[in-house]
């Protein structure tokens, strides 16, 4: 204030040098018409010469104060402006601060499950830059916190209840699946059947992957879990199975790996997708062709059809659909969207690390490549063997473990609800009534077949049974485990010894129509005594063999 | 449990139009190694069918329902790749002496 007072007296000097100026000229104009005038008039003149200079001077004293007075005002207000001017400039950048940087801020905390609370401490009061932000802006922001509060756990409700139908009807849709596939088994010996069970279960495959689209763009698992390795091979049919052309489709050189379990549910429906657009959008004369190939990232799987090609703006708002759905799909937003596809893709390759990209394809139409990451890929069990339904029937007698699998197959089977023909329920053998009647598959033909033997069988010719050879007979304990073929005498470890398939069948009708063959002999020596029956019992499975 | 695929898939359609008149008991015998590029379950029944082998037991040794075999087999067999044969009728009418043979076999059980 000191500072701002002395420009004013330093201006006024030349201000009131210049305003005596006219009182030194009327001063002088008095004197010299007193000194030019007559003596008579010569007292008034020097009356009214004096009092105009008084006046003269008055006026340019009041004048010159006046001017120092707006000069002192013109300095305050221009202080003042610069002031406020500066202020306003301080608020603009509040709110600018406040809306890009403190609410972002707040609301990511927000999005992490921090309620609107905990964000305001350890946004606002735990920052020193913004404790003393003003109550206005406090309160502003408390309640946008609220308010986004308030819409997450609206829209959280939302997606949860509708995942929730999801997995329901996934839940249904797989015991469908199930039981068709038994009805299947039941009824293969009937085409007729057997083809509207094929179409009916291709029907049930299509809603299960619209329920798993549902679930995925819910932010959940699709479907079910596996619990090994799946064959790639396998996967590409699984989603080859889930879209409605699937005749279409043309696998090609499929590398032979595996997919670990965890990955294999999205793998399928990813691809799945990928194969509903190529098909979908293709015409339907066109093939669509599937190659998998490894590369240093992993496994590439390449879908190619032959429809339009799309265009760079189709293309561009297709990878703006994926990228959307990585970033996290607003569900408002998918409401008029027809192409869920897209959108499920991109979230599963958030979600499980794969990559895709579409491009122009050689065959004039769309490419998609997707990327499957090498951490889920293995050599897989066997990769040369065949893939996928009937790949544990390899070649006779090259895997130990095939009976086991088979074995337990009809053991654990569930009775399913319907009427029909249960081959799973055991009938009760005719000849023993007594106690447990199941009968257990205990050993295994040559061929591979299973031969059963009811239980009550054993024990009844074991009671008094002395010959009975306690060693590595044949006449091995009937237990419900399961017997892995090969572990008897009759099934003998080497294969060159094994008589070649369908030999059997000729070797038994010469056996019936009484040709002689070697060891037949006992078989056909007539009704064995009570002694010999658990003998009798292994030369059947023997002369079965031959 | 199961697999991802369906048995739609295998045997490519449930419009798989005629099939070959395929008994359980015909005898399918493979005419050639199986190629690169044929299904995996049809390279498994070529390797099953390298001896005489009935559809009955490729089907239990698939574990595949029987018209999935016969919808395979159908394919094969328009591309020759396996062969098959009517089991050897030996006369119109069974042998009486089969006949009773079986049965004192099944009195004897």
């Amino acid at each position: 204030m000191v500072r701002l007072e002395a420009p004013p007296n330093d201006q006024a000097s030349p201000a009131v040098r210049a305003l005596l100026l006219p009182a030194a000229l009327m001063a002088a104009a008095t004197a010299t018409v007193v000194v030019l005038a007559a003596d008579t008039a010569r007292l008034p003149l020097m009356l009214y010469g004096t009092a105009a200079t008084a006046l003269v001077g008055w006026c340019a004293v009041g004048l010159s104060r006046r001017r120092r007075t707006i000069g002192v005002l013109h300095e305050h207000y221009a202080h003042r402006l610069t002031v406020l001017e500066r202020r306003l400039a301080a608020h603009d950048e509040e709110t600018v601060r406040l809306g890009k940087v403190l609410m972002p801020a707040a609301i990511h905390r927000l999005r992490q499950g921090e309620s609107p609370a905990e964000v305001m401490r350890a946004v606002v009061d735990g920052d020193e830059r913004y404790r003393e932000l003003p109550a206005a802006q406090r309160s502003l922001l408390r309640s946008v916190l609220q308010i986004v509060d308030d819409e997450e756990a609206m829209r959280d409700s939302a997606q949860r209840s509708f995942v929730n139908i999801a997995r329901r009807v996934q839940a249904i849709v797989h015991q469908q699946a199930s039981e068709l596939r038994e009805m299947e088994e039941h009824h293969g010996r009937n085409p007729d059947v057997f083809d509207d069970l094929l179409r009916i279960d291709h029907g049930t495959a299509l809603i299960g992957r619209l329920a798993d689209s549902i679930a995925v763009l819910g932010k959940a698992r699709p479907g079910r879990q596996w619990s090994r390795p799946v064959p790639l091979f396998s996967v590409l049919r699984g989603a080859m199975s889930r879209i409605l052309e699937y005749q279409r489709v043309d696998l090609h050189s499929i590398a032979k790996v595996a997919v670990i379990g965890t990955a294999v549910e999205p793998l399928i429906h990813a691809c799945a997708e990928l194969l509903d657009n190529a098909t979908r959008y293709s015409p339907p004369q066109t093939r669509v062709h599937v190659t998998a190939v490894e590369v240093q990232t992993g496994i590439a799987i390449e879908i190619e059809d032959g429809g339009v090609s799309l265009s760079e703006e189709a293309r561009a708002r297709a990878e703006r659909m994926l990228a959307q759905a990585q970033a996290g799909i607003d569900l408002n937003d998918l409401g008029e969207t027809p192409r869920l596809g897209m959108a499920v893709v991109g979230r599963l390759c958030q979600m499980y690390n794969l990559q895709v990209s579409l491009r122009q394809s050689a065959y004039g139409g769309v490419r998609a490549v997707l990327i499957v990451p090498r951490d889920v890929v293995t050599t897989g069990p066997a990769p040369g063997v065949a893939h996928g339904i009937g790949a544990a029937a390899g070649p006779r007698g090259s895997s130990v473990d095939l009976p086991t699998k088979d074995v337990l197959r009809p053991q654990n089977r569930v009775p399913r609800p319907v009427t029909g023909p249960r081959r799973s329920v055991p009938l009760p053998p005719v000849a023993s009534g007594t106690e447990g009647d199941i009968p257990v598959v205990t050993e295994w033909t040559e061929n591979g077949l299973p031969q059963r033997r009811s239980r009550g069988r054993a024990p009844l010719g074991s009671h008094n049974l002395g010959l009975r050879t306690p060693g590595p007979g044949p006449d091995r304990t009937p237990g419900p485990g399961p017997a892995p073929r090969g572990s008897g005498q009759g099934v003998a470890p080497e294969p060159a010894n094994r008589p070649g398939p369908g030999v059997w069948l000729e070797a038994f009708t010469k056996a019936v129509n009484g040709t002689p063959q070697e060891p037949p002999a006992e078989a056909g020596e007539g009704p064995a005594g009570p002694g010999e029956r658990g003998a009798s019992d292994d030369v059947r499975g023997k002369g079965e063999l031959k | 449990m199961g697999d991802p695929e369906r048995l739609y898939v295998i045997t490519g359609g449930p419009d798989g139009a005629a099939r070959a008149p395929l008994d359980l008991v015909t005898m399918i015998v493979a005419r050639d190694e199986p190629s690169p590029t044929v299904q995996p379950e049809q390279a498994a029944i070529l390797r099953l069918c390298r001896a005489p082998l009935s559809v009955a037991e490729l089907s239990a040794h698939l574990t595949l329902p029987f018209s999935v075999v016969t919808a395979l087999l159908t394919e094969l067999l328009t591309a020759e790749l396996v062969e098959s044969r009517a089991p050897v009728v030996r006369a119109a009418l069974p042998d009486r002496s089969l006949l009773e043979a079986v049965m004192h076999g099944l009195q004897r059980l």
